[in-house]
């Protein structure tokens, strides 16, 4: 046994002098060709459903930067925040960050993590002060490349509508018209549901709400203190929301966010009150633009100017303590750039970039909701910016109040109430 | 265990110093410190505190746990986590016990196929409880599910039920295993003279069956209480961590996750506030075992 040991202890010896005079070897012939050192930058978001559009998209990047692959690694929606959050506090993040907007993204400024991005990306001053604010903190410092926006509206089953020779509606009345007649033909009018806490507020209420409240100027009024959620322009946007209920299908409060994508993809039914990244799943569930058609929300009264949410989703930043902080920049510099904003327009129709380009849209349902912007007042959802930043949020009482009035537990004012009360407890200027 | 070996255990002690014992059980109580005991006082700390970030670091004292008690918008989800979970643990207790109950009867009877159901009905425990949550989500939903368009988990009614019965679904066969194995331990001459004495099948089981087995509905019942009141998957796979429909399906597990690790954008409450729940939950928790360690006092006993 012993003899054993010995010789298997002079071969581990022997072994280990080859490699070594290998490496030794390897070495002093790599000094002769030219130095490629190859970085690998690590990328998070929590967009996982995109991981081979990523890839794509950074391959280009990689086609053009041969030294630096980058590593997409992005972690589910629900988990990513603390996850990215604990990456950079234990020095184990990744170099870049996709960075929520306003208050979320901004503690991970806060906390010290994320690089100066002010003077790194050359054109800042080109991109929509209001998408740059976004990722800027009180001190000036802009920490993310504003990225992606995502505006929200209603999808609609062309064959349905054909089938009852509607038109798109224009007008809160022709909507409620649209959905009278498919209620009457017996089909299901919305693949709508009650469930999930947050579908109702932030593509409903902020989507199609802003049309009554008053869009980005009521939203800047509310964060001043100068309007209460339960004035009557909010209360009235309550109240539209309200008026949808008796459409939504069988069972609506018992239907998941899933179930109800999946309820409109298969054609199931005639309308989805969504947002622009589900045109890529739309179209994995079979119904790409040649099936199906989309309009801006419906206006209050006819010749009012469309409010339009246009929410800022996505920043990138850069972690301060990356170790290859250099191609990082690199890669961010790209990301504010041209090649970038068309490569991620290409493969992520509905994701709508902010870098100051033009670039050019393939698929028609995301070329119709941007060219909705132009023409519109923008806006961002309702109670995100500065009204979230602290518990009980505004996003999550609205994932509570908006739900419980689609199940007759409170009645739209209450539901005002209910959101404005709870805020009140904490956000300074509804204290007084 | 002493009772009966007591002179070997005395004269151990007369050869070896404490310390003996003391090097063997270290090891263990190592490891046990380490993983368990050191991290949940180290999240008492952390209760104290309050801050962004996975570690905050303002020592506040106990303000975490005056605000949990005090302010509106804490003390509803937390009264409402420990009512939910009361609840659901009433629910999940009556179904495993009662019906884990007389399902081992029936298993342990000379019938046929009482056997094959025997080991089928262990089948689901071994299943992860995201699969069991994701399966019960699909069987109810109002669309296509099985069970038509009621919206089972969109109902303040019926969300927390149809999730204690999908708990109660995948660790039936936990009572069932146990149960039959305290019946099957019962000696076969006491059931032979009662049957000779004419006892019924209701005697029998009420007079012979079920005292036999009251230390194992003990232990059963602590089980489920352990298991309910630190419950977090079957709420995150049925109904997410924001509790659907707006927190009536919240147990203290979910309520935890969501108090540390989420922003507050999504209901979180910080880190602090996070680890001050969690030290509840251990609270609340050592306190049932407390009880049930007292209310099963005589019929532990009566085992030996």
């Amino acid at each position: 046994m012993k003899r054993f040991l010995k010789a298997q202890a002079m071969r581990v010896i022997a072994l280990s002098f080859v490699a070594v005079v290998m490496a030794v070897g390897f070495a002093s012939c790599a000094k002769k060709a030219p130095p490629v050192k190859t970085v690998t930058l690590n990328l998070t978001s929590w967009r996982t459903e995109d991981i081979e559009r990523m890839n794509r998209v950074n391959a280009l990047f990689t086609a053009s930067h041969p030294n630096i692959i980058i590593n997409f690694q992005p972690v589910n929606d629900t988990e990513y925040d603390a996850n990215m959050r604990a990456g950079l506090e234990t020095d184990t993040g990744a170099d870049i960050v996709w960075l929520r907007s306003y208050d979320t993204g901004r503690t991970a400024y806060d906390g010290g993590w994320l690089y100066d991005l002010t003077k790194v990306i050359p054109d800042l001053d080109k991109f929509s002060p209001a998408a740059v604010k976004a990722w800027t903190a009180a001190d000036g410092v802009t920490y993310g490349v504003p990225s992606v926006g995502v505006t929200h509206g209603v999808y609609y089953q062309k064959a349905i509508f054909e089938k009852y020779g509607l038109k798109e509606p224009a007008t809160w009345d022709e909507f409620l018209a649209v959905c009278e007649t498919l209620k009457k033909g017996g089909e299901n009018v919305f693949a709508q549901g009650a469930l999930d806490d947050w579908t109702l507020y932030e593509v409903v209420f902020s989507g199609l709400g802003a049309n009554f409240y008053g869009g980005e100027a009521a939203r800047q009024d509310l964060m001043a203190g100068k309007a209460k959620l339960t004035d009557p322009n909010f209360v009235a946007a309550f109240k539209a929301v309200d008026s949808l209920q008796k459409y939504l299908p069988k069972g609506y409060e018992g239907l998941d966010y899933v179930s109800m994508q999946q309820m409109f993809g298969s054609g199931q039914a005639a309308m989805f009150m969504g947002g622009s990244w589900e045109i890529g799943v739309f179209e994995d569930l079979g119904s790409d633009s040649s099936k199906i058609g989309w309009f801006a929300p419906p206006v209050a009264k006819a010749g009012d100017k469309l409010q339009y949410c246009f929410h800022v989703d996505a920043g990138v930043g850069l972690n301060k303590k990356s170790k290859n902080l250099d191609a990082a920049i690199e890669y961010i510099k790209w990301v504010a750039g041209a090649e970038y904003a068309q490569a991620i327009m290409n493969e992520l129709p509905g994701f709508f970039l902010y870098n100051p380009v033009k670039v050019t849209l393939s698929n028609p349902l995301a070329q119709k909701m941007f060219d909705a912007a132009a023409t519109a007042d923008n806006t961002v959802r309702t109670v995100w910016e500065k009204l979230s930043a602290q518990s009980p949020s505004g996003n999550s009482l609205m994932g509570v109040a908006l739900p419980g009035m689609m199940v007759d537990k409170y009645t739209p004012e209450q539901a005002a109430a209910y959101v404005q009360d709870q805020l009140a407890s904490w956000y300074p200027p509804f204290k007084k | 265990m002493k009772r009966n070996n007591g002179n070997i255990d005395r004269r151990f002690d007369r050869l070896r110093p404490w310390a003996f014992r003391a090097a063997f059980l270290l090891p263990a109580l190592l490891v046990y410190a380490v993983i368990l005991l050191i991290p949940i006082v180290d999240s008492m700390r952390l209760s104290l505190y309050s801050g962004s970030g996975l570690v905050p670091t303002n020592f506040v004292g106990l303000a975490n746990y005056i605000k949990i008690f005090t302010e509106e918008s804490f003390s509803t989800h937390v009264w409402g986590a420990f009512r939910n979970n009361v609840v659901f643990f009433l629910i999940v207790t009556l179904i495993q016990n009662v019906l884990g109950f007389f399902l081992a009867l029936a298993v342990t009877r000379a019938v046929k196929g009482a056997a094959f159901f025997r080991k089928v009905s262990f089948l689901p425990t071994t299943l992860s409880v995201l699969v069991v949550g994701f399966l019960f989500r699909q069987m109810l939903n109002p669309i296509w599910g099985l069970l038509g368009n009621y919206p089972w988990l969109g109902n303040e009614a019926t969300a927390l039920p149809a999730l204690a019965v999908a708990v109660s679904w995948q660790f039936i066969g936990e009572s069932i295993l146990l149960y039959a194995v305290g019946i099957d331990g019962i000696p076969s001459e006491h059931l032979e003279a009662a049957r000779i004495d004419g006892a019924t099948w209701f005697q029998e089981t009420r007079h012979i069956v079920l005292p036999a087995l009251m230390p194992i509905v003990g232990m059963v019942t602590l089980l489920i209480f352990v298991g309910d009141f630190t419950q977090f998957d079957i709420v995150y796979s049925m109904t997410t961590t924001m509790a659907n429909p707006r927190y009536t399906t919240d147990l203290f597990g979910s309520l935890f996750y969501r108090a540390a690790f989420s922003t507050p954008v999504r209901g979180g409450w910080g880190m602090g506030m996070g680890a001050a729940v969690s030290t509840i939950m251990v609270f609340v928790v050592s306190l049932g075992v407390g009880i049930w360690y007292y209310a099963f006092k005589g019929s532990r006993k009566g085992e030996v």
